[in-house]
Protein backbone atom coordinates (compact mmCIF):
# COMPACT_ATOMS: atom_id res chain seq x y z
CA UNK A 1 0.00 0.00 0.00
CA UNK A 2 1.82 3.51 -1.05
CA UNK A 3 1.61 5.53 2.01
CA UNK A 4 1.39 9.01 0.17
CA UNK A 5 1.30 10.95 3.19
CA UNK A 6 4.49 9.51 4.51
CA UNK A 7 6.39 10.81 1.47
CA UNK A 8 4.79 14.19 1.84
CA UNK A 9 5.26 15.38 4.87
CA UNK A 10 8.99 15.92 5.39
CA UNK A 11 8.82 17.36 2.01
CA UNK A 12 5.47 19.68 3.19
CA UNK A 13 7.41 20.44 6.46
CA UNK A 14 10.33 21.90 4.90
CA UNK A 15 8.67 23.72 2.23
CA UNK A 16 7.29 25.74 5.00
CA UNK A 17 10.36 26.53 6.89
CA UNK A 18 12.04 27.37 3.82
CA UNK A 19 9.41 30.22 2.76
CA UNK A 20 9.69 31.47 6.40
CA UNK A 21 13.05 31.28 6.25
CA UNK A 22 13.37 33.31 2.71
CA UNK A 23 10.82 35.75 4.29
CA UNK A 24 12.69 36.06 7.76
CA UNK A 25 15.85 36.23 6.64
CA UNK A 26 16.12 37.70 3.40
CA UNK A 27 13.21 39.88 3.68
CA UNK A 28 11.55 39.32 0.71
CA UNK A 29 8.56 40.76 0.47
CA UNK A 30 5.85 38.18 -0.03
CA UNK A 31 3.32 36.27 1.65
CA UNK A 32 4.57 32.75 2.08
CA UNK A 33 1.39 31.22 0.32
CA UNK A 34 2.92 33.28 -3.17
CA UNK A 35 6.32 31.26 -2.60
CA UNK A 36 5.50 28.54 -5.36
CA UNK A 37 7.81 25.38 -4.63
CA UNK A 38 9.28 25.32 -8.19
CA UNK A 39 9.66 29.02 -9.27
CA UNK A 40 12.74 30.74 -9.73
CA UNK A 41 14.55 31.95 -6.49
CA UNK A 42 17.02 34.42 -8.10
CA UNK A 43 16.61 36.85 -11.54
CA UNK A 44 13.08 37.44 -12.94
CA UNK A 45 11.51 35.24 -10.02
CA UNK A 46 11.81 35.82 -6.38
CA UNK A 47 14.30 37.99 -7.36
CA UNK A 48 17.30 36.94 -4.80
CA UNK A 49 20.74 38.02 -6.25
CA UNK A 50 24.36 37.36 -5.26
CA UNK A 51 23.90 38.78 -1.66
CA UNK A 52 20.88 36.82 -0.93
CA UNK A 53 23.26 33.75 -2.01
CA UNK A 54 25.66 34.23 0.23
CA UNK A 55 22.79 34.63 2.79
CA UNK A 56 21.41 31.49 2.23
CA UNK A 57 24.77 29.52 2.59
CA UNK A 58 24.68 30.87 6.14
CA UNK A 59 21.11 29.45 6.70
CA UNK A 60 21.80 25.68 5.22
CA UNK A 61 24.74 25.74 7.31
CA UNK A 62 22.88 27.69 10.62
CA UNK A 63 19.22 25.88 9.93
CA UNK A 64 20.20 22.72 9.00
CA UNK A 65 23.59 22.14 9.52
CA UNK A 66 24.63 21.68 5.88
CA UNK A 67 27.95 22.59 4.62
CA UNK A 68 28.00 22.39 0.48
CA UNK A 69 31.11 22.92 -0.79
CA UNK A 70 30.46 22.14 -4.37
CA UNK A 71 29.75 24.48 -6.53
CA UNK A 72 27.74 23.09 -9.11
CA UNK A 73 25.85 20.96 -6.08
CA UNK A 74 24.95 24.61 -4.86
CA UNK A 75 24.09 26.27 -8.20
CA UNK A 76 21.87 23.35 -8.53
CA UNK A 77 20.12 23.57 -5.42
CA UNK A 78 19.43 27.06 -5.43
CA UNK A 79 17.44 26.91 -8.47
CA UNK A 80 13.85 27.18 -6.37
CA UNK A 81 12.32 25.95 -3.22
CA UNK A 82 12.21 22.46 -4.14
CA UNK A 83 15.93 21.67 -5.33
CA UNK A 84 16.96 23.03 -2.19
CA UNK A 85 14.33 20.66 0.03
CA UNK A 86 16.18 18.07 -1.98
CA UNK A 87 19.76 19.33 -1.02
CA UNK A 88 18.52 19.02 2.37
CA UNK A 89 16.77 15.66 2.26
CA UNK A 90 20.28 13.96 0.71
CA UNK A 91 22.33 15.35 3.14
CA UNK A 92 19.98 13.72 6.08
CA UNK A 93 20.07 10.52 4.54
CA UNK A 94 23.79 11.04 3.58
CA UNK A 95 24.01 11.53 7.43
CA UNK A 96 21.75 9.02 8.59
CA UNK B 1 16.49 16.39 -38.35
CA UNK B 2 14.17 14.47 -35.65
CA UNK B 3 12.60 16.77 -32.58
CA UNK B 4 14.87 14.91 -30.24
CA UNK B 5 18.15 15.87 -32.13
CA UNK B 6 16.76 19.94 -32.56
CA UNK B 7 16.46 19.40 -28.86
CA UNK B 8 19.88 18.12 -28.15
CA UNK B 9 21.51 20.41 -30.57
CA UNK B 10 19.47 23.47 -28.79
CA UNK B 11 21.51 21.79 -25.14
CA UNK B 12 24.79 21.58 -26.48
CA UNK B 13 25.45 24.17 -29.22
CA UNK B 14 23.02 26.89 -31.01
CA UNK B 15 20.02 26.66 -32.38
CA UNK B 16 17.51 29.00 -34.45
CA UNK B 17 13.45 28.72 -34.77
CA UNK B 18 10.93 30.80 -36.47
CA UNK B 19 9.50 33.34 -33.93
CA UNK B 20 5.95 32.88 -35.35
CA UNK B 21 4.43 32.13 -31.79
CA UNK B 22 5.50 35.80 -30.61
CA UNK B 23 3.77 39.15 -31.84
CA UNK B 24 5.20 43.14 -30.33
CA UNK B 25 2.93 45.67 -29.78
CA UNK B 26 4.46 49.15 -29.62
CA UNK B 27 2.44 52.00 -27.24
CA UNK B 28 3.19 55.08 -27.41
CA UNK B 29 2.22 58.45 -25.70
CA UNK B 30 1.95 59.86 -22.61
CA UNK B 31 -0.49 57.77 -21.30
CA UNK B 32 1.76 54.56 -22.48
CA UNK B 33 2.72 54.02 -19.08
CA UNK B 34 -0.15 54.19 -17.33
CA UNK B 35 -1.86 51.75 -19.58
CA UNK B 36 0.84 49.02 -19.37
CA UNK B 37 0.50 49.99 -15.21
CA UNK B 38 -3.21 49.27 -15.51
CA UNK B 39 -2.76 45.38 -17.27
CA UNK B 40 0.57 44.44 -16.04
CA UNK B 41 0.00 42.25 -12.85
CA UNK B 42 3.57 43.03 -11.34
CA UNK B 43 4.75 46.23 -9.98
CA UNK B 44 5.54 47.97 -13.41
CA UNK B 45 9.59 48.99 -12.24
CA UNK B 46 11.35 49.45 -15.65
CA UNK B 47 14.31 51.17 -17.06
CA UNK B 48 14.92 51.71 -21.03
CA UNK B 49 15.93 48.49 -22.21
CA UNK B 50 14.68 46.27 -19.57
CA UNK B 51 12.16 43.78 -19.75
CA UNK B 52 9.31 42.57 -17.20
CA UNK B 53 8.17 38.71 -17.25
CA UNK B 54 4.72 38.39 -16.24
CA UNK B 55 1.61 37.27 -17.79
CA UNK B 56 -1.88 38.44 -19.06
CA UNK B 57 -5.35 37.62 -17.27
CA UNK B 58 -8.75 37.84 -18.27
CA UNK B 59 -11.37 38.49 -15.36
CA UNK B 60 -11.52 35.14 -14.28
CA UNK B 61 -7.72 35.24 -13.36
CA UNK B 62 -7.08 32.56 -16.61
CA UNK B 63 -3.66 33.08 -17.88
CA UNK B 64 -3.94 34.11 -21.31
CA UNK B 65 -0.76 35.20 -22.67
CA UNK B 66 3.05 35.18 -21.37
CA UNK B 67 4.01 38.76 -21.85
CA UNK B 68 7.53 40.43 -21.41
CA UNK B 69 6.83 44.23 -21.10
CA UNK B 70 9.45 46.47 -22.33
CA UNK B 71 10.58 50.15 -21.98
CA UNK B 72 12.35 52.08 -24.34
CA UNK B 73 12.81 55.36 -24.05
CA UNK B 74 9.28 56.72 -24.18
CA UNK B 75 7.24 54.16 -26.02
CA UNK B 76 6.55 50.51 -24.33
CA UNK B 77 6.51 47.59 -25.69
CA UNK B 78 4.30 44.13 -24.91
CA UNK B 79 6.23 40.80 -26.06
CA UNK B 80 3.36 38.22 -26.08
CA UNK B 81 2.97 34.42 -26.27
CA UNK B 82 -0.25 33.00 -26.73
CA UNK B 83 -2.14 35.83 -28.38
CA UNK B 84 -1.86 37.67 -31.71
CA UNK B 85 -0.64 41.08 -31.82
CA UNK B 86 -4.09 42.01 -33.15
CA UNK B 87 -5.75 40.62 -29.77
CA UNK B 88 -2.67 41.86 -27.69
CA UNK B 89 -4.00 45.49 -28.92
CA UNK B 90 -7.38 44.67 -28.75
CA UNK B 91 -7.02 43.71 -24.75
CA UNK B 92 -4.69 47.30 -24.01
CA UNK B 93 -7.37 49.12 -26.35
CA UNK B 94 -10.30 47.91 -23.89
CA UNK B 95 -8.34 48.97 -20.86
CA UNK B 96 -6.98 52.39 -22.26
CA UNK B 97 -10.47 54.71 -21.88
CA UNK B 98 -9.29 58.07 -20.74
CA UNK B 99 -5.58 57.80 -21.49
CA UNK B 100 -3.67 59.38 -24.27
CA UNK B 101 -2.15 55.71 -25.75
CA UNK B 102 -1.20 54.77 -29.10
CA UNK B 103 -1.34 51.30 -30.11
CA UNK B 104 0.28 50.01 -32.54
CA UNK B 105 0.23 45.52 -33.22
CA UNK B 106 3.72 45.31 -35.39
CA UNK B 107 2.67 42.05 -36.64
CA UNK B 108 2.91 42.95 -40.18
CA UNK B 109 5.74 44.87 -40.39
CA UNK B 110 8.07 42.63 -37.70
CA UNK B 111 8.85 39.21 -37.22
CA UNK B 112 10.96 37.52 -34.35
CA UNK B 113 13.48 34.78 -34.76
CA UNK B 114 14.34 32.72 -31.73
CA UNK B 115 18.22 32.30 -31.64
CA UNK B 116 19.30 30.03 -28.11
CA UNK B 117 21.06 27.39 -26.83
CA UNK B 118 24.61 27.37 -24.45
CA UNK B 119 27.35 28.98 -27.83
CA UNK B 120 24.25 31.23 -28.83
CA UNK B 121 25.61 34.60 -27.17
CA UNK B 122 28.71 33.88 -29.68
CA UNK B 123 26.88 33.37 -32.46
CA UNK B 124 25.20 36.91 -31.86
CA UNK B 125 28.83 37.91 -30.72
CA UNK B 126 30.17 37.65 -34.03
CA UNK B 127 26.78 38.82 -35.97
CA UNK B 128 26.84 42.18 -33.92
CA UNK B 129 29.74 42.97 -31.72
CA UNK B 130 31.51 41.75 -28.44
CA UNK B 131 29.39 43.88 -26.32
CA UNK B 132 26.34 41.43 -26.79
CA UNK B 133 28.19 39.03 -23.86
CA UNK B 134 27.28 41.84 -21.42
CA UNK B 135 23.61 41.95 -22.16
CA UNK B 136 21.70 41.17 -18.74
CA UNK B 137 18.93 38.80 -19.38
CA UNK B 138 15.93 40.60 -19.98
CA UNK B 139 17.60 43.44 -20.86
CA UNK B 140 17.56 44.53 -25.02
CA UNK B 141 19.23 46.77 -27.40
CA UNK B 142 18.93 47.89 -30.86
CA UNK B 143 20.90 46.83 -33.69
CA UNK B 144 21.00 48.23 -37.12
CA UNK B 145 19.02 45.02 -38.81
CA UNK B 146 17.43 43.80 -35.40
CA UNK B 147 15.93 44.64 -31.92
CA UNK B 148 17.39 42.53 -29.55
CA UNK B 149 15.98 40.76 -26.63
CA UNK B 150 17.58 38.57 -24.20
CA UNK B 151 14.85 36.11 -22.97
CA UNK B 152 13.60 32.60 -24.40
CA UNK B 153 12.22 29.82 -22.42
CA UNK B 154 14.74 27.27 -23.03
CA UNK B 155 16.41 27.43 -20.38
CA UNK B 156 19.59 28.46 -22.37
CA UNK B 157 20.96 31.33 -23.56
CA UNK B 158 18.02 33.09 -25.90
CA UNK B 159 18.12 36.07 -27.91
CA UNK B 160 14.44 37.22 -29.35
CA UNK B 161 15.64 39.05 -32.44
CA UNK B 162 12.90 41.41 -33.88
CA UNK B 163 13.52 42.16 -37.37
CA UNK B 164 11.97 43.78 -39.98
CA UNK B 165 9.93 41.79 -42.73
CA UNK B 166 11.56 43.03 -45.20
CA UNK B 167 14.61 42.06 -44.07
CA UNK B 168 14.26 38.57 -42.54
CA UNK B 169 15.76 36.35 -45.31
CA UNK B 170 18.60 38.04 -45.41
CA UNK B 171 19.32 38.17 -41.34
CA UNK B 172 18.24 34.66 -41.14
CA UNK B 173 20.57 33.56 -44.16
CA UNK B 174 23.34 36.04 -42.01
CA UNK B 175 23.12 34.01 -38.78
CA UNK B 176 22.71 30.42 -40.95
CA UNK B 177 26.36 31.36 -42.62
CA UNK B 178 28.00 32.66 -38.70
CA UNK B 179 26.49 29.73 -37.14
CA UNK B 180 28.22 27.00 -39.20
CA UNK B 181 31.47 27.56 -37.32
CA UNK B 182 29.07 26.72 -33.78
CA UNK B 183 26.95 23.81 -35.73
CA UNK B 184 23.89 25.69 -35.46
CA UNK B 185 21.08 24.34 -37.07
CA UNK B 186 17.11 25.08 -37.47
CA UNK B 187 14.67 23.79 -35.11
CA UNK B 188 10.75 23.80 -35.18
CA UNK B 189 8.24 24.92 -32.84
CA UNK B 190 7.82 21.53 -31.47
CA UNK B 191 11.53 21.50 -30.09
CA UNK B 192 10.78 24.45 -28.59
CA UNK B 193 7.55 23.12 -26.85
CA UNK B 194 9.73 20.35 -25.30
CA UNK B 195 12.89 22.95 -24.24
CA UNK B 196 10.44 24.68 -22.54
CA UNK B 197 8.72 21.67 -20.71
CA UNK B 198 11.79 20.42 -20.20
CA UNK B 199 12.88 23.75 -17.98
CA UNK B 200 9.27 24.64 -16.47
CA UNK B 201 8.39 27.32 -18.73
CA UNK B 202 4.59 27.48 -18.77
CA UNK B 203 2.98 27.52 -22.33
CA UNK B 204 0.24 29.44 -23.14
CA UNK B 205 -0.25 27.34 -26.17
CA UNK B 206 -0.52 24.30 -24.21
CA UNK B 207 -0.40 24.94 -20.63
CA UNK B 208 -4.25 26.57 -20.84
CA UNK B 209 -7.14 25.11 -19.11
CA UNK B 210 -10.57 26.31 -17.59
CA UNK B 211 -9.89 27.00 -13.72
CA UNK B 212 -6.44 26.94 -13.66
CA UNK B 213 -5.18 30.10 -12.97
CA UNK B 214 -1.55 31.63 -11.75
CA UNK B 215 -1.83 30.06 -8.28
CA UNK B 216 -2.46 26.35 -9.84
CA UNK B 217 0.21 27.18 -12.47
CA UNK B 218 2.62 28.03 -10.04
CA UNK B 219 3.51 31.28 -11.50
CA UNK B 220 2.47 33.74 -8.45
CA UNK B 221 6.07 35.36 -8.84
CA UNK B 222 4.74 37.23 -11.88
CA UNK B 223 2.11 38.72 -9.67
CA UNK B 224 2.23 41.49 -6.89
CA UNK B 225 -1.40 41.12 -4.99
CA UNK B 226 -1.38 44.04 -3.98
CA UNK B 227 -2.37 45.79 -7.43
CA UNK B 228 -5.26 46.22 -9.83
CA UNK B 229 -5.34 44.50 -12.74
CA UNK B 230 -7.41 42.54 -14.80
CA UNK B 231 -8.45 39.76 -12.84
CA UNK B 232 -6.81 40.64 -9.55
CA UNK B 233 -10.38 40.10 -7.75
CA UNK B 234 -11.20 36.94 -8.97
CA UNK B 235 -7.45 35.97 -8.35
CA UNK B 236 -7.42 37.84 -4.55
CA UNK B 237 -10.51 35.23 -4.08
CA UNK B 238 -8.80 32.33 -5.63
CA UNK B 239 -6.53 32.25 -3.40
CA UNK B 240 -7.99 30.78 0.04
CA UNK B 241 -9.93 28.08 -2.31
CA UNK B 242 -7.33 26.60 -4.56
CA UNK B 243 -7.48 22.72 -4.92
CA UNK B 244 -4.93 21.87 -7.31
CA UNK B 245 -1.17 22.63 -7.84
CA UNK B 246 0.67 21.58 -11.10
CA UNK B 247 4.13 19.52 -10.51
CA UNK B 248 6.66 18.24 -12.43
CA UNK B 249 6.24 14.64 -13.47
CA UNK B 250 8.49 11.49 -15.48
CA UNK B 251 8.08 8.17 -16.38
CA UNK B 252 9.75 5.84 -18.10
CA UNK B 253 6.29 4.82 -19.99
CA UNK B 254 4.47 6.75 -22.86
CA UNK B 255 2.15 9.44 -21.30
CA UNK B 256 -0.36 11.05 -22.46
CA UNK B 257 -2.55 14.62 -21.87
CA UNK B 258 -5.46 13.91 -19.18
CA UNK B 259 -4.31 10.23 -17.70
CA UNK B 260 -5.33 9.88 -14.44
CA UNK B 261 -2.45 9.96 -12.05
CA UNK B 262 -2.89 7.53 -9.01
CA UNK B 263 -1.55 6.33 -6.24
CA UNK B 264 -2.59 3.17 -5.38
CA UNK B 265 -6.61 3.27 -6.33
CA UNK B 266 -6.87 6.52 -5.43
CA UNK B 267 -6.86 9.38 -7.95
CA UNK B 268 -5.01 12.41 -6.80
CA UNK B 269 -4.82 14.39 -10.44
CA UNK B 270 -4.44 14.07 -14.12
CA UNK B 271 -1.30 14.74 -16.91
CA UNK B 272 -2.12 18.36 -18.44
CA UNK B 273 1.06 17.68 -20.90
CA UNK B 274 3.29 15.23 -21.43
CA UNK B 275 6.20 15.03 -24.17
CA UNK B 276 8.58 13.01 -24.34
CA UNK B 277 12.43 14.29 -23.15
CA UNK B 278 15.29 13.70 -25.74
CA UNK B 279 17.54 15.12 -22.64
CA UNK B 280 16.39 13.16 -19.79
CA UNK B 281 15.24 9.64 -22.19
CA UNK B 282 12.15 9.65 -20.31
CA UNK B 283 8.64 11.40 -20.18
CA UNK B 284 8.18 14.25 -18.95
CA UNK B 285 4.73 15.95 -17.83
CA UNK B 286 2.95 18.40 -15.86
CA UNK B 287 1.12 17.22 -13.46
CA UNK B 288 -2.19 18.59 -11.73
CA UNK B 289 -2.43 17.52 -8.50
CA UNK B 290 -4.36 17.72 -5.31
CA UNK B 291 -3.06 20.37 -3.53
CA UNK B 292 -2.06 18.53 -0.50
CA UNK B 293 -0.21 15.99 -2.27
CA UNK B 294 1.29 18.17 -4.84
CA UNK B 295 4.89 17.92 -4.19
CA UNK B 296 7.86 17.13 -6.09
CA UNK B 297 9.95 13.27 -5.07
CA UNK B 298 6.96 11.57 -5.05
CA UNK B 299 7.41 8.16 -6.11
CA UNK B 300 5.38 4.73 -6.82
CA UNK B 301 2.70 6.56 -8.54
CA UNK B 302 0.77 5.19 -11.90
CA UNK B 303 -0.87 7.29 -14.90
CA UNK B 304 -3.60 5.26 -16.57
CA UNK B 305 -3.05 6.20 -19.99
CA UNK B 306 -5.23 4.42 -22.91
CA UNK B 307 -2.55 1.94 -24.00
CA UNK B 308 -2.33 0.79 -19.89
CA UNK B 309 -0.84 1.88 -16.70
CA UNK B 310 2.82 3.45 -16.37
CA UNK B 311 4.73 4.60 -13.18
CA UNK B 312 4.82 7.85 -12.26
CA UNK B 313 6.79 9.75 -9.99
CA UNK B 314 7.21 13.61 -9.19
CA UNK B 315 10.38 16.00 -9.63
CA UNK B 316 11.38 19.20 -8.96
CA UNK B 317 11.90 21.61 -11.97
CA UNK B 318 13.45 22.24 -13.85
CA UNK B 319 14.20 18.98 -15.03
CA UNK B 320 17.77 19.69 -16.39
CA UNK B 321 21.21 21.41 -15.70
CA UNK B 322 21.04 23.91 -18.30
CA UNK B 323 25.19 23.35 -20.05
CA UNK B 324 24.12 27.58 -20.52
CA UNK B 325 24.33 27.59 -16.36
CA UNK B 326 28.10 26.33 -16.72
CA UNK B 327 28.81 28.33 -19.65
CA UNK B 328 30.96 31.82 -18.67
CA UNK B 329 31.49 34.12 -21.91
CA UNK B 330 34.67 34.92 -20.48
CA UNK B 331 36.39 31.71 -20.07
CA UNK B 332 34.67 29.15 -22.94
CA UNK B 333 33.78 29.23 -26.18
CA UNK B 334 32.58 26.62 -28.71
CA UNK B 335 35.89 26.36 -30.27
CA UNK B 336 37.30 24.77 -26.96
CA UNK B 337 33.97 22.95 -25.96
CA UNK B 338 36.03 19.24 -26.07
CA UNK B 339 38.56 20.41 -23.30
CA UNK B 340 35.97 22.99 -21.18
CA UNK B 341 34.44 20.32 -18.67
CA UNK B 342 30.74 20.81 -17.40
CA UNK B 343 28.25 19.05 -15.02
CA UNK B 344 25.80 16.61 -17.31
CA UNK B 345 22.96 17.64 -18.33
CA UNK B 346 20.54 14.98 -16.07
CA UNK B 347 21.45 14.63 -12.60
CA UNK B 348 22.00 11.03 -11.69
Amino acid sequence: MLDLETQVAPRAALLDRLRALLVDHLQLRRAVDELDPDAPLFGSGFGLDSLDAVELVVCLETEFGIRVGDAVALRHAFRSLNTMIDLVLAERGGAA
Amino acid sequence: MSVADEVRVLRTSAALAAGDHLACVRVRGAGAHDLLDRISPRELFLRSGQLLHTVLLDDAALPIADVYLGCDDDDYLVIAEGMTGRAVADYLAAHAGGLDAAIEDTSESHAFLCLGGPYAWEVLAELTSPDVIGLPYLGFFHAPEFSCFRAGKTGEYGYDLWIERGRLAEVRERIAAVGRAFDLAPISPAALTVAALENWFWNPRRDVRPGLTPIELQLQWRISYGRTFPGSAALAARRASAQQRIVLAASPGALVDGAVICAGDRAIGAVLHAEWSPTRDEALAIALLDRPVAHAGLTGLIARTPAGAVPLRTLSAPALDNRSLYVDPQRHSYATRHTDSFPPLVRA
